[in-house]
């Protein structure tokens, strides 16, 4: 892990904004891989699963994702000469929580279950969902109101570092949207519990995003095109 | 004039004919897919036997055969009526003693030998006990293919054992909500004549029997993840009771098998321990009642019958009439075993070696005989509305249809043990034959939908026929006599077989009508009203396409058809929300799907303010109103599946809290009415009755809750009449102030100053108020709080709409409505259904709102409450409000055309809201249409069928009314439009 996390360091500190596909193909690598090694880690070493523990389970993924991608996007910040390193990552760090009441909020007004025994999980589930959704924004760039409303009102992203951002944040949260349809039906499997389709439904959506963001990176490359994402 | 109501005609004409439509298409299919039933209030007494024409000497004949030496007597009515003289009823009693293990879900191959399949599979061959005993014991026990008829729920199954009918998704009867039978049946014939019936198990019994047990141990049977509290509380109470003798008649109803189906599944440990359980169970049941079926002992007649109620597939689903579903077993056993066997030629059993190489025979019986069947054994009158026919084979297996206790069987040594017993059968047809007979011709004498005529005739013929065999040969036996006994000897095989063949033609054919009748859906019918639903669907397109372009033709700049993002969303939306019918799930969750739209469209809109910078209040005030709404639905759907809430509270405090919100709630609704509805210049006399009115009911209301609480301890002297009294006066006003409102429509002065849209705002305010205090009366408490939640919902819609209206389009009244605003409102009016406790099934309808302010039952009187509550705040309200969604936005321009504009639009919307409604109904109707063998069926779409229909049938008509109330406006309009043209 480690030294594949420097090896971008070096790169990036190269470039400016301008990221090129190599980059974002790492990074949504190392991401994408953060997520596999946590669900490894989890299955492995702590012998839990979603169904078996959804709580335990996600803090796990959200504890070891959460460095990667604050210290990946830190990396990416905008405007590096006035903004440090250290500044980018506590961004990212306290986007974390506020991404997290956002997300509660959005899940339990769609319907996710209250109650005492739903709070740890919901809450860790939050915590998952803002890392895909929030953090990476916020790190890259911190309280510009301008970026923030381009990428998450108009969904209007331009360049590498707007498709990175937005396409698998918006991935992350369509599917989880779509990932709650399975919870009411009557299979009596462990896995519509609340969050755990909802869970596989973002990661999917979040994979799904980084390949689709990748996809664009391809196309309008180096370009700062005006794209009209969903 | 005339040209001017022409004018409005021609807007309005299609929301009308798309009712007709909408009506024929529902009625329709309706008629081929909901099957109706009379239940006939007719019971079977002792003496009516004397009227059927088995008796055909009754009257004159009694004294002299009574007195009369009995032991000439051998003609078959002298030995009834030496049985009438014994105190028999219809038939001998067979049996003195009843034992019913029921076993729910109890699929035929539980039973069964494996060898009767194909394959053995794991479940099988798990109750030995019987198996054994039905190989063993051929004579006195046996095994039968019992086949119940869809629909195959427990609570329609065991109406249809104790009946022995075919109940029908609807059965029109006296009973207003409450499942209790109100048919003739086999328990109340019990008890009517002096069986003691005893119960344990499954407390549906008692929901279908309230009051005619003698003890009974139910056991809640709606947590279908546990297994075991029935069958524990069965067992506990079954040993004992076998060695009492307080009762005639025992039911232990087991539902272990049917809960692990449901969870489990057929091939799953626990069903096949719950199935060994009940083995070592019945064992144990079979050994105490053998130790005391001795001479003299508990059980020396007692019949056992362990049987199961329905089948189940081999995901434990049931409700349909899958083979799986409706093949169920049925192990009868006599402790006294019978001198012989079924004649061979009544005989339906399939004979097969077993497991262990003996021979095991099965039989069949429908289910429908087991009424009968069973009436027969015991010797009550068999169940007014009963359709069975008693079945040889189980009739044949309790020893007492074939011993004659009387002199006779000293008499005739030579006659044979078989001929004596068809002779007892032949009785027992006979008089099962003339019940049957009776009850049809009541049938079709009372029930509006009877039967064909030519089948009556049919039916009719094939009974006389029988019953002139029947003649026959009872007056040659009255003839002859004695003297030539031995001809009959010859001859009475014969005859007898003949005459049973007859009745049970007659009984075959009788039950094949009324299955086709009561249990088969007319495909054609179905189709034909889906067809025309379709076609409806489509001209409701057609429709909103014209006044588009009759919009466009008023006001020809703007050509703007592009196809936008949120009109795609709009329509996914109403997509996901018909599809989600499609599945059983779904339609439970129902008001939590639309909620979850609903938000996922205030989200939308959420991010529409936060590009656009404005009204991100109202978004996010939206959503916490939705996500209110969506605890008040859950709160409602746990109720639906637990029974009643938590919510006891000991606390005054809390409980003052609830006293006062609603009349806090109230007094600032008063307060919103009176701000808005003095704005106005015009309507001051009208709009000042109004106000008084409608704040005199709110008061009245708050009165009648006060009143109603025990807050004050047992208040005041003219309770009785205030109780009543409030209620009906506040139904009054609301009467007269919409009477008033319409009739001010036509008397309405004209006034060119006020602006069209402020006119519709006003009114469509009147309207709201008018109906608002006869909604809330009925909604109860939760009512204030529900219409301010709708009020601030229906606001958030409105200026959120209104929002990104003024941001696309500066020009007045540009484009085509919006759709997603009416979705909106739509999604926010099922979610208010479901809120306010409303579910899609007949017990979610609120029975108690029926009768707040009148004390006894008429019935369309109780209806139009009943509807008012259910749909008021989901449909009558919604719709009359719908206005609200065009006229606020244009409320600043004053000209003539866009008074028109406004009313086009206003169509429209009228429209859109009626297509979003009928879609899901219509897909609610191919639901149907697919699942109609489901096993849910009954249970959960049918309901649902019913519900959208009715809701469908009812936006139509509203919408017919508020356009005729809207759309006044035009013929106010035009001769002014035509004076300012000259």
């Amino acid at each position: 892990m480690s030294p594949a996390k420097t090896g971008k360091a070096k790169i990036a500190r190269n470039g400016e904004v301008v990221v090129s596909f190599k980059d974002a193909f790492l990074v949504h690598m190392v991401c994408g891989l953060g997520l596999a090694v946590a669900f490894w880690f989890a299955h492995n070493v702590y012998a839990v699963n979603l169904v078996s523990d959804p709580a335990q389970t996600l803090n796990l993924i959200w504890v070891i994702e959460c460095p990667i991608v604050v210290i990946l996007y830190s990396l990416f910040r905008w405007n590096p000469d006035q903004c440090s390193f250290l500044k980018a990552a506590m961004r990212g760090l306290l986007g974390l929580p506020a991404g997290a009441i956002l997300n509660t909020f959005g899940a339990v007004v769609l319907g996710a279950p209250v109650g005492s025994q739903y709070m740890k999980r919901t809450v860790n589930w939050s915590i998952l969902m803002s890392l895909f959704t929030v953090v990476p924004a916020a790190s890259v760039f911190g309280t510009s109101w301008k970026d923030w409303h381009r990428l998450f009102a108009y969904s209007k992203p331009t360049g590498v570092l707007d498709y990175m951002i937005c396409i698998p944040a918006h991935g992350a949260a369509i599917g989880a949207w779509f990932g709650a349809w399975p919870m009411p039906l009557d299979w009596e499997r462990p896995w519509q519990e609340w969050p755990i389709c909802v869970t596989y439904g973002a990661v999917a959506g979040y994979l799904a995003g980084m390949v689709v963001s990748l996809g664009f990176t391809v196309i309008y490359g180096g370009r700062q095109q005006h794209v009209k994402g969903d | 004039m005339v040209g001017s109501s022409t004018r409005k005609w021609e807007l309005i004409w299609p929301v009308f004919f798309i009712l007709i439509l909408h009506c024929v298409a529902i009625l329709l299919f309706t008629r081929g897919f909901l099957l109706t039933r009379t239940e006939l209030s007719s019971f079977s007494h002792c003496s009516d036997v004397l009227h059927s024409p088995c008796f055909p000497h009754q009257s004159e004949d009694l004294s002299t055969s009574s007195s009369s030496s009995p032991s000439i007597n051998l003609s078959m009515t002298d030995r009834l009526e030496v049985g009438d003289r014994d105190g028999r009823c219809w038939t001998k009693p067979a049996v003195d003693r009843l034992v019913i293990v029921l076993l729910d879900a109890l699929r035929f191959d539980f039973v069964a030998p494996s060898t009767f399949f194909d394959e053995k599979m794991p479940w099988m061959d798990k109750l030995q006990v019987l198996q054994k005993l039905a190989s063993d014991e051929r004579s006195s026990a046996r095994i039968f293919k019992a086949i119940a008829d869809p629909p195959t729920t427990s609570l329609q199954r065991l109406k249809g054992l104790t009946t022995g009918g075919l109940p029908t998704f609807i059965d029109v009867g006296n009973s207003f909500g409450a499942p209790a039978i109100v048919e003739d049946n086999l328990i109340n014939q019990l008890v009517r004549n002096g069986k003691r019936v005893h119960m344990m198990g499954d407390d549906t019994w008692l929901q279908l029997f309230p009051n005619h047990f003698e003890k009974s141990y139910p056991f809640p049977s709606f947590n279908v993840k546990d297994l075991d509290t029935v069958d524990n509380g069965c067992i506990e109470h079954l040993f004992p009771s076998l060695y009492r003798d307080d009762w005639d008649v025992l039911i232990a109803h087991f539902l272990g098998v049917d809960h692990a189906g449901h969870i489990f599944g057929v091939e799953s440990t626990p069903m096949i321990e719950k199935l060994e359980q009940y083995n070592v169970i019945l064992e144990k049941v079979i050994k105490e009642l053998r130790n005391q079926s001795g001479p003299g002992g508990l059980h020396e007649n007692t019949f056992l019958l362990v049987m199961g109620d329905h089948g189940q597939t081999l995901n434990g689903d049931h409700g349909g009439g899958a083979v799986e579903e409706v093949e169920t077993s049925l192990f009868a056993m006599s402790l006294k075993e019978p001198p012989a066997t079924v004649p061979s030629e009544f005989d339906t059993s399939t004979c097969k070696l077993d497991s262990n190489g003996k021979k095991t025979c099965v039989s069949s019986i429908q289910q429908l005989d087991f009424a009968v069947t069973i009436a027969a054994l015991l010797g009550v009158p068999f169940p007014f509305g009963s359709i069975g026919r008693v079945n040889p084979e189980l009739y044949a297996l309790s020893a007492g249809t074939w011993n004659q206790p009387t002199i006779n069987a000293t008499n005739c040594i030579n006659w044979s043990n078989l001929e004596e017993w068809m002779q007892t059968y032949v009785n027992v047809l006979c008089v099962n034959s003339w019940q049957v007979k009776r009850y049809i011709d009541e049938y079709s004498a009372s029930s509006v939908i009877g039967f064909p005529s030519e089948d009556l005739l049919r039916i009719a013929g094939i009974y006389a026929q029988a019953q002139d065999k029947w003649s026959d040969i009872v007056n040659n036996s009255f003839l002859s006599g004695k003297d030539i006994q031995d001809k009959r000897f010859d001859t009475s095989l014969c005859t007898l077989r003949e005459l049973i063949d007859a009745y049970s033609e007659f009984l075959e054919s009788v039950a094949e009508l009324a299955r086709s009748k009561w249990t088969e859906f007319d495909t054609k019918m179905m189709g034909v009203g889906l067809g025309i639903f379709l076609v409806s669907l489509f001209i409701h397109f057609v429709f909103i396409m014209r006044a588009t372009k009759l919009h466009q033709v008023s006001f020809p700049t703007i050509g703007d058809s592009r196809i936008s993002l949120r009109l795609i969303f709009a329509l996914s939306m109403v997509a996901i929300r018909a599809c989600s019918v499609l599945s059983n799930s779904y339609i439970l969750a129902e008001g939590k799907v639309a909620s979850f739209l609903l938000v996922t469209t205030g989200i939308f809109n959420l991010r529409y303010s936060f590009m656009n910078k404005k009204m991100f209040m109202e978004a996010v005030v939206f959503l916490l109103l939705i996500s209110i709404l969506r605890f008040t639905i859950e709160i409602g759907l746990s109720k639906n599946a637990v029974g009643t809430v938590l919510l006891t509270g000991g606390q005054v405090a809390l409980n003052i809290i609830a006293e006062i919100v609603p009349i806090l709630t109230l007094i600032l609704l008063g307060y919103l009415l009176y701000t808005t509805i003095p704005g106005n210049s015009c309507w001051r006399i009208l709009s000042y009755l109004l106000l008084t009115g409608t704040l005199i009911s709110y008061m009245l209301i708050a009165l009648h809750w006060t009143l109603e609480s025990d807050m004050f301890g047992k208040p005041l002297v003219f309770e009785g009449i205030g109780r009543n009294f409030a209620p009906q006066l506040i139904y009054a006003i609301g009467f007269g102030l919409l009477i008033l409102l319409v009739f001010a429509q036509v008397f309405m002065p004209q006034k060119g100053s006020i602006n069209s849209g402020e006119i519709l705002v006003i009114k469509t305010v009147a309207m709201l108020f008018v109906w608002s205090s006869t909604v809330i009366i009925l909604l109860g408490r939760q009512g204030p709080l529900v219409s301010l939640g709708s009020i601030i919902g229906g606001w958030c819609i409105i200026r959120l709409h209104n929002s990104d209206l003024d941001q696309n389009h500066s020009s007045v009244g540009a484009l085509t409505t919006n759709p997603l605003p009416v979705v909106q409102w739509y999604l926010l009016a099922v979610c208010l259904f479901f809120s306010t406790g409303h579910w899609c099934a007949f017990d979610g309808l609120r029975y108690g709102a029926a009768f707040i302010g009148f004390d006894e039952f008429i019935l369309v009187r109780q209806a139009v409450l009943l509807t008012i509550d259910t749909f008021g705040v989901s449909h009558i309200l919604p719709i009359f409000g719908l206005p609200f969604l065009v006229s606020l936005q244009n409320s600043r321009f004053q000209n003539k055309q866009v008074k028109r504009i406004l009313l086009v639009k206003l169509l429209q919307v009228f429209l859109i809201y009626g297509l979003i409604t009928a879609m899901t109904t219509m897909f609610t109707v191919i639901c149907v249409t697919i699942q109609r063998r489901h096993l849910m069926v009954w249970g959960l779409f049918a309901p649902k069928y019913v519900f959208d229909v009715v809701g469908l049938i009812l936006t139509d008509v509203l919408i017919c009314l508020a356009s005729l109330y809207y759309f006044c406006q035009i013929e106010d309009d035009t001769p002014q439009d035509t004076v300012m043209k000259k």
